[in-house]
């Protein structure tokens, strides 16, 4: 129980409660809105949703740095696990630790999409897509609060004196689960596919196809991550067996895992986002341009590993 | 980022200060308190990493009908036949309880041919030859020596009631302030008599490994060789310490944030009701065609700019009592100790995710107690102004 | 460019109007005439979008604002609509410059473009010898020209003006006649709800509504 782990429970509770108000108001306007309606409630309804839209925004905007926090904080909490070496320790102490991370990654792009859809129904006079927004919503704060849930009953369930596996182990590509046969995978196997979704990204993009943009977009990022902890990975490290998400995250890798997981994230959501919300032309270039632009960077840079090895010893892993 | 509307703000908050003043005094005094604790600790988290540094990869330990008791010398030469490790010596030390004063002293044995682990007692026998009959101090055990009449010497009786004299030899100092003070370092043949040990008694034994990857195993082969023995790896000890330190900060920090829910309500009580003069103006700014967004951006504005201020105003101020006046008060708190307090000074630690955390702690919590507010005001009724 | 449907306010049980339809053109100036509680100002409110009516509909520059929702409607004030109100509703802390400046601040532009627009309201007005002086200090007429130049400041198309001259005396009463001519010159819907039959008379008036019947 550190004080980091404390910290975020604090917080968490109050985002627990402030994202119930919004769920109320939520459940109010998806049911009685009509933008065409002059009534009276129709002005409250008006006005709650900007408290929701507020309270959501703020939401959102923490989230990002409490993420990190608490990336941090598992950081911290391997010090005092014995075994764990890295937060990969941490994650896999309790069974809810893997999917605690996923669905709070799940939770980031939910919730930015929902901005996205939120300044897009505010630019036209009917407000479109404010019933969907806020029914949306409902299902997206529900699973925020089991996200705060998950992460309050994990850190009570760590046990201080267990021992823990280290990310050498958990990503061994001698166990028989599927994810090491995924990670264990040859080297030219993994390039190859990793770059067959690029190209066919690049194609969709010159070519225009936004479905098929979106769609390899979310291909392309189980595909990152997966060659990330399986291949690109250990040439950050530079050690064939070492197959770990967040050890590039520390400084003695320059802190490179926060710049290529950005721009994963960032270059994955709005390619995602231009299949999603129907934008008006100018908006759904800009984005096509971002997305194109994060990725393309997070490929060159991963390329790069492999690359500057083989030029600086004449062999690969 | 709108600047005008920034500006507006800070004009806003430089013509009415005085509401949000007393806000903004006790979020910098919750901050101080809370970034203080956090400093204090941090820095005796880092004295205490560098005691642990200077423990030994294992340490072998006896226990009898639960209590800790002596070893034999000799099994050092058995376990020194394990692969992998480098060196073992058995150590002699213990604690002498001065009755007059009611303190306990901390005593170390130390023979020049062999290893040791601190670097204060290293550099100690580097500096001076430590001859027999004498023995050296830590600065709390000399003043308290000298506040009971001995000044040169100290006569230690032994459990056979012997006196045995011990000249004082000097005073010494070490980096780390937490154990030395009240240490007294002497020959270890000399300790063996004053504590009454047979000639192969020990107080433990400690080893060193030559591959640290290699301690759990080496560690895990002295447990099952040896079922009967403690062993305690470095490990353990950095574990144990960090549970110490994590457990009263945990204490502090749920005490704080009782304090802090209490101020949460308070800052959302004050700030819902607004003077009239205040509401005048909000009114005044929507019939201009400002709208609920733009109110609401202001008094963010607002928040953030009270909150980041009380927060770096805070984290100064807890700087300089830490650091500057040495926590007066709180340090006793975080410390502790019992038998002599040891006088030593705060170093200075920066921990960035310390003030990470802080940050964390202070301006997004206090932001979120002015949105409901803020958004009642904004969305308040413009009619009335038309009159 | 303003068009009124059958436009209806109860407070409460009471009728304030009811089914009113009207027309304004643009750059007319209209004089709504009413005693005290007639309605006028509420006429205003419902045409600056500050309040919405009971039922009805009102189209102003070809938006329909009683329909709009809070954020459009509040910006289309901001850009459209100047309003002088008949207590100024100065604020009195803010320097000159500064009150004149308020509307423009939510849209987050050039500091060179603000001082220039300020200018050129505050010379049209005539207060820029003052202009960074504390409302508070200024007199009655100085404040009438700020609360003016003001409503001028985001050069909007229409102009209202809630009882301007109520309790002020001749002098000013005159002055601000005369700023009115001027103001019509720039081709300004202007619409003054007033009860001061000086207004009445005037030549440079377009049509006078009468709300006493």
């Amino acid at each position: 129980m550190t004080p980091e782990v404390i910290v975020q429970l604090f917080v968490n509770t109050l985002i627990a409660l402030f994202s119930l108000i919004v769920f109320f108001i939520s459940y109010r306007v998806s049911k009685y809105f009509h933008s065409s309606a002059t009534t009276p409630l129709q002005y409250r309804l008006e006005k709650e949703s900007y408290l929701a839209t507020t309270l959501t925004k703020y939401l959102f905007a923490i989230k990002i740095p409490l993420f990190l926090f608490f990336i941090f904080s598992l950081e911290k909490l391997a010090t005092l696990l014995p075994g764990a070496m890295c937060a990969t320790g941490v994650v896999n102490a309790t069974v809810y630790g893997p999917y605690l991370l996923l669905i709070k990654l799940l939770n980031l792009y939910l919730f930015a999409y929902w901005l996205v859809l939120n300044s897009v129904d505010l630019k036209d006079v009917n407000l479109p897509y404010t019933p969907m927004k806020f029914k949306l919503l409902l299902v997206f704060i529900s699973l925020l609060l089991v996200e705060i849930v998950l992460e309050s009953v994990m850190y009570f369930s760590v046990d201080m004196k267990s021992i823990v596996d280290c990310c050498g182990v958990v990503f061994s590509s001698s166990d028989g689960s599927y994810m090491a046969w995924l990670i264990g995978a040859p080297f030219w196997m993994q390039l190859t596919l990793f770059l067959l979704t690029f190209v066919v990204l690049f194609i969709a993009y010159v070519r225009e196809y936004y479905h098929i943009y979106a769609l390899f977009s979310l291909l392309f990022l189980v595909v990152a991550l997966i060659t990330l902890i399986g291949v690109f990975g250990t040439y950050i490290y530079e050690l064939p067996t070492h197959h770990c998400p967040f050890c590039m995250l520390s400084i003695e890798y320059g802190h490179i895992g926060y710049l290529l997981y950005t721009l994963l994230f960032v270059g994955t959501f709005f390619g995602i986002l231009l299949t999603l919300i129907d934008f008006e032309v100018k908006r759904k270039q800009r984005y096509r341009n971002i997305s194109m632009l994060a990725i393309s960077s997070y490929t060159l840079i991963v390329l790069a590993y492999p690359l500057l090895y083989f030029i600086k010893h004449g062999v690969l892993l | 980022m709108n600047l005008q509307l920034l500006s507006y703000v800070l004009r806003y908050l430089e013509r009415g200060y005085v509401k949000n003043l007393s806000l903004f005094i006790v979020l910098t005094l919750l901050t101080t308190l809370l970034a203080a604790a956090f400093f204090i600790t941090d820095s005796m988290r880092f004295e205490l990493q560098k005691i642990v540094d200077e423990t030994p990869d294992i340490i072998v330990q006896k226990t009898r009908g639960g209590m800790r008791t002596t070893l034999d010398e000799s099994l050092v030469n058995e376990m020194l036949e394990i692969p992998g490790i480098a060196s073992a010596k058995g150590r002699i030390w213990g604690y002498y309880y001065f009755q007059k004063a009611d303190v306990y002293f901390s005593l170390v044995g130390v023979d020049i041919y062999e290893q040791e682990h601190r670097n204060a007692i290293i550099s100690l026998l580097q500096k001076s030859e430590l001859e027999v009959g004498t023995m050296y101090v830590g600065e709390g055990v000399k003043r308290v020596l000298a506040e009971n009449y001995y000044e040169d010497y100290f006569n230690f009786i032994t459990p056979n009631l012997e006196k045995k004299r011990v000249y004082i030899a000097g005073v010494f100092t070490s980096a780390t302030n937490l154990e030395s003070n009240e240490m007294i370092v002497m020959q270890k043949e000399q300790l063996r008599e004053i504590f009454g040990f047979q000639e192969n008694e020990v107080t433990d034994i400690v080893i060193d490994v030559a591959n640290p990857s290699e301690l759990p195993t080496i560690a895990l082969k002295l447990t099952q060789n040896y079922p009967n023995f403690n062993i305690v790896t470095k490990e353990d000890v950095s574990l144990s310490y960090a549970a110490l330190f994590n457990y009263k900060n945990g204490i502090f920090l749920a005490l704080f944030i009782i304090a802090f829910f209490t101020y949460f309500i308070i800052v959302y009580e004050k700030l819902s009701g607004l003077s009239s003069a205040d509401k005048r103006e909000i009114a005044i700014l929507k019939a201009l065609g400002w709208r609920v967004e733009d109110i609401l951006h202001a008094k963010l504005y607002e928040a953030l700019i009270i909150s980041f201020g009380a927060y770096i105003l805070g984290i100064f101020i807890a700087f300089g009592y830490v650091y500057i006046a040495d926590a007066p008060l709180l340090k006793e708190v975080f410390l502790g100790h019992s038998g002599l307090k040891p006088e030593f000074e705060l170093l200075l630690v920066f921990d960035m995710q310390t003030l990470f955390m802080l940050f964390i702690f202070i301006v997004p919590v206090y932001v979120l107690a002015t949105l409901i507010p803020a958004w009642r005001i904004a969305i308040t009724e413009v009619e009335e102004v038309m009159r | 460019m303003i068009a009124i449907k059958s436009l209806t306010k109860k407070f409460g049980n009471k009728f304030l109007f009811e089914n009113y339809t009207e027309s304004f053109q643009e750059g007319e100036l209209i004089i709504i005439k009413g005693k005290s509680g007639s309605g006028k100002s509420t006429l205003l409110s419902l045409i600056a979008g500050l309040t919405k009516p009971t039922s009805g509909e009102i189209v102003v520059d070809s938006q329909q604002i009683s329909k709009l929702p809070e954020h459009f409607c509040s910006a289309f004030r901001r850009d459209n609509i100047g309003i002088i109100f008949q207590k100024y509703n100065l604020i009195e802390s803010l320097s000159v410059r500064e009150n004149i400046l308020l509307p423009l601040v939510p849209l987050g532009l050039q500091e060179s473009l603000m001082q220039e627009q300020a200018k050129k309201v505050m010379q049209q007005f005539e207060i820029e010898h003052k202009a960074d002086e504390l409302v508070k200090k200024l007199s009655g007429g100085e404040q009438q020209r700020v609360a003016i130049a003001r409503a001028h400041v985001a050069d909007p198309k229409i102009i209202l003006a809630d009882e301007p001259t109520a309790n002020l005396d001749e002098k000013l009463v005159l002055s601000f006649i005369n700023i009115l001519r001027k103001m019509k010159s720039q081709n300004k819907t202007i619409i003054v709800a007033t009860h001061d039959s000086r207004f009445f008379n005037l030549d440079f008036v377009d049509r006078i509504v009468d709300f006493d019947s």
